[in-house]
């Protein structure tokens, strides 16, 4: 009960500042704290159910490594973003809406 | 107190008090840190179940690759916002009331799946490394290839910001 407490309550707090938070990066860290809280259930449901340590090790690197590529990429927009316009909050940028 | 317990407690506490201070800081190099402290507090749940590859793994991608990528590109990027204030009340609340109904949802919709108040201590993984070459080969190479088109994106997007 305490590893899902703890991951959901990391979850709503990464959920709140990707809700509030104007600049890039810290909307990139909400995620990022999702994204962490979720492998975090994932590994306890798996020790939980009683699946092999390897099996859920092996599932937990994949989550990791998307993740790893989705703050790679995102960065990449931030940086590309604020070097074209000098700006680094998402209420600055309009060109993006369609 | 059981030693599990601690570590257990050091961990989530590493969690909440990392996620935290990303809530609640306005300064962003600040909210890298307590990024960086959830991360390992991230690594250290993963040695309390016995997963100590993905601890290694979590350390060395998230806090040695992805929260320095992230300091770089807080120093390329930020500037200061002098004192404004980052959102309106009203929005505020409407998050706080957003992300704690989810954050809820979870622990009611899965607290009967979860087991007892605190979970079974880890035992050590076997091979990693044979399971990711073995049954999860094709997850693996998918991983790879994942990262390979990740590191491509990354090049043409920087380089067509390089052009203009």
């Amino acid at each position: 009960m305490m590893p899902l407490i703890v991951c959901a309550g990391v979850f709503g707090l990464g959920l709140y500042v990707v809700l509030t938070r104007r600049e890039f990066i810290a909307i990139l860290a909400g995620a990022e704290l999702m994204l962490g809280a979720a492998n975090v259930q994932l590994v306890a449901f798996g020790s939980y159910a009683g699946a092999p340590g390897a099996g859920i090790q092996a599932l937990a690197l994949m989550v990791l490594v998307v993740a790893a590529a989705e703050a790679a990429i995102g960065l990449a927009i931030v940086v590309t973003l604020s070097r074209r316009s000098g700006r680094s909050r998402t209420d600055d940028l309009q060109e993006v809406n369609g | 107190m059981t030693i599990d317990t601690l570590a257990f407690a050091l961990a989530g506490i590493l969690m909440l008090g990392g996620a935290l201070s990303v809530v609640f800081t306005k300064d962003v190099m600040r909210m890298a840190i307590g990024l960086g402290v959830f991360l390992l507090g991230v690594a250290g749940m993963f040695l309390y179940y016995g997963h100590a590859f993905l601890a290694t793994a979590q350390v060395f991608v998230y806090v040695g690759g992805v929260l320095v990528l992230m300091l770089f590109a807080v120093m390329v990027v930020h500037r200061s916002q002098g004192g404004r204030p980052l959102m309106e009340v009203r929005h505020d609340i409407g998050a706080g009331a957003i992300a704690t109904g989810v954050a809820a949802m979870f622990v009611l919709s899965l607290r009967a799946s979860v087991g007892g108040w605190l979970p079974e201590g880890g035992v050590a993984g076997t091979s990693v490394a044979e399971e990711l070459l073995g049954n999860s080969i094709v997850v693996f190479e998918l991983a790879g290839g994942l990262l390979l088109i990740g590191l491509v994106a990354v090049l043409v997007i920087v380089g067509s910001g390089e052009r203009r």
